[in-house]
């Protein structure tokens, strides 16, 4: 069993370390602590600081007795029969736990990567995450895999808990094989008081994503959530998202750019005011590249209470034409044009994003409008 | 008479079924610069977006000739790569499309910070094209776009509209050093500038004017004498 920080690394091949820098994988004077899980090996558990804590979640499960109450308690086995069989491995659970203690100011970021390796494997992950009181933290996650796989199926279960007045930041980059199946389950707890903000990037083509997340935000905490989709032709993103605003002073901004280009895209989006006092802002905008997509958008609210302050806008549409012109009238070709706009509307927010990984995310926006993720 | 560098002959031009412009025949020789003075609805912007190619503007009949060449069947970015460039009047916004990686793909990466700031734009390298910009810092940007792109012949709809007196100075250098700069061949170039108030010909030396009305040029003579006829008289033909 590992003491969580200062674990020696089994290490990464070349390879392996390359595929993960394209989602965000840097080394360890960057990074205060890593984790890399490749097919059901935990290959890389690393920390370099005390306040944070990265191992298996078998370890965990034997460390700590509180982490077994943290296992299936924001999301029920019996939703569907895929989390069925993920709880069935209950006895040997394949994840990483993170712990960031309470207090702790994180300066690097703590990373955490997931690798389906062999072509057709059938990958069941189940991840949890602890920010303590009053820590702070940037976390970048990604998964991916060789480019010799193109087939397989990656399930993952993630439950975090971001307690009372912590701060996190994090981004999550996604690159799978062209034919692969993806179910992603995310449940996160939002303390009194805390700061989340989350961006997802996911602009590489698989067969079939399922994103089905739910978010429960507490008294005067934030949580502000931005995602990036491309469809290329033959990738189906379904996301099924739900935003509970449980305690008077949450707040929410859930905001998705998706772009398909050939792919189909559904977003069905529910905010919840269970209380007064809180507010909420579902965004949902789509471009459609060509007429062989489809995107289905759907932002819902559901209010409590009379004074909570929920709104929602949605649109579905292609590239404005006069934008178009416009960027073309300066000389610019218009498959040119056209990349500046895709890139421009799926641009994240700066603000929103780690430091160094923007630059990254900019690489990808691009590289994906231009077909090379 | 001055060899055209842009030449209209006879340009009518609709929108869907309805004319917009009607035989207009204009000629703006290399290191010429011309104004186009009218009522609002005239057809003054119809006739710079005709130039430049913009949809829904159908030239219906004439011909549109930039060194010599028929433009009439070109492309709305072919046209600017043979050298056209317009300061629009009401530029949509881009959002997430920065002022720096429009530069960049204009290959103008190194001009922007010269260029923007000498019209109080250097903060601006970050800023989302248009995206926020006020009614002054539109036209200044469009004419820092100008710069960027570099084009032989200027189109400016209203360039000193909305901007205020601190800035107006500015864009008049501004305008005035894009028309006297010569071409990328070493000629020069040429300009037509839409005015309202008149106050660019405070800062570019213009060689002639024109009067539209109804989607016609009624009359054309030199530019300041115009400028005051039309604010005496109205827009009208001066009488012979």
């Amino acid at each position: 069993m590992s003491d969580g920080k200062h674990e020696a690394r089994d290490g990464l091949n070349a390879g392996e370390e390359a595929i993960l820098r394209r989602v965000g994988y840097d080394g360890a004077a960057a990074r205060s602590a890593t984790s890399v899980l490749i097919d059901h090996e935990l290959r890389v558990a690393d920390s370099t600081l005390d306040g944070v804590e990265i191992m298996s979640i078998q370890d965990a499960l034997m460390r700590y007795d509180w982490v077994q109450n943290l296992m299936f308690n924001l999301i029920a086995p019996d939703e569907n029969e895929l989390l069925r069989q993920a709880a069935e491995l209950l006895h040997d659970p394949i994840g990483r736990f993170v712990y960031v203690h309470d207090g702790a100011k994180v300066s690097l970021p703590v990373q955490s990567f997931t690798v389906l390796e062999t072509p057709q494997k059938r990958q069941f992950t189940h991840n949890v995450t602890v920010i303590g009181k009053g820590a702070e933290v940037e976390m970048i996650s990604g998964a991916a895999v060789p480019e010799n796989v193109q087939a397989g199926h990656h399930v993952s279960i993630d439950e975090t808990y971001v307690r009372e007045g912590a701060r996190c930041r994090s981004v999550s980059i996604e690159t799978w094989g062209r034919n692969m199946t993806v179910d992603s389950y995310s449940r996160s707890e939002i303390g009194a008081g805390a700061e989340m903000t989350s961006n997802q990037i996911m602009l590489a083509s698989l067969r079939r994503h399922l994103s089905d997340t739910k978010t429960h935000i507490g008294a005067d905490a934030s949580c502000n959530d931005q995602a990036i989709i491309f469809a290329p032709e033959g990738t189906e993103r379904n996301f099924q998202t739900e935003v509970f605003l449980t305690a008077p002073g949450a707040r929410s901004e859930h905001i998705a750019r998706m772009v398909s280009a050939g792919g189909r895209i559904i977003n069905n989006s529910l905010l919840v005011g269970e209380t007064a006092g809180v507010s909420g802002f579902l965004g949902c905008d789509g471009l459609m590249l060509s007429d062989d997509g489809e995107m289905v958008a759907t932002p819902s609210l559901k209010a409590k209470s009379v004074e909570a302050q929920l709104s929602h806008e949605a649109s579905v549409g292609m590239i404005d034409a006069e934008k178009l012109a416009y960027l073309m009238a300066s000389g610019l070709s218009e498959d040119r044009a056209r990349d500046l706009i895709v890139q421009g509307f799926l641009r994240l927010k700066d603000e929103y994003v780690p430091e160094d990984m923007r630059a990254r995310v900019t690489e990808m926006i691009a590289a994906a409008k231009s077909g090379g993720m | 008479m001055t060899e055209g560098l842009l030449e209209l002959r006879d340009v009518s031009v609709s929108v869907g079924d309805k004319a917009i412009l009607r035989d207009v025949s204009l000629t703006v020789g290399a290191g010429e610069a011309h104004i186009l003075l009218g009522p609002n609805g005239s057809g003054k912007s119809s006739v710079l977006s005709a130039i430049m190619g913009l949809a829904p503007f159908e030239v219906t009949k004439g011909d549109i000739l930039y060194r010599g060449q028929s433009i009439k069947g070109l492309g709305v970015d072919e046209r600017a790569r043979v050298g056209l460039g317009m300061a629009f009047q009401r530029p949509p916004t881009l959002e997430g499309v920065t002022v720096a990686e429009f530069a960049s793909a204009l290959d103008a990466s190194a001009r922007l910070a010269t260029e923007a700031e000498a019209l109080n734009l250097g903060d601006f390298a970050d800023r989302d094209l248009v995206v926020g910009f006020s009614g002054g810092e539109i036209k200044r940007w469009e004419v820092l776009k100008l710069f960027l792109q570099a084009p032989d012949f200027l189109l400016f709809d209203e360039p000193e509209s909305g901007v205020d007196l601190e800035h107006i100075a500015a864009v008049g250098a501004a305008v005035n050093r894009l028309v006297s700069a010569p071409a990328r061949d070493g000629s020069k170039r040429g300009a037509l500038l839409i005015t309202h108030t008149g106050l660019i010909l405070e800062h570019v030396q213009a060689d002639m004017g024109h009067i539209l009305s109804g989607g016609r040029i009624i009359h054309s003579g030199p530019p300041k004498a115009l400028f005051q006829h039309i604010q005496k008289s109205g827009y009208v033909a001066p009488a012979a």
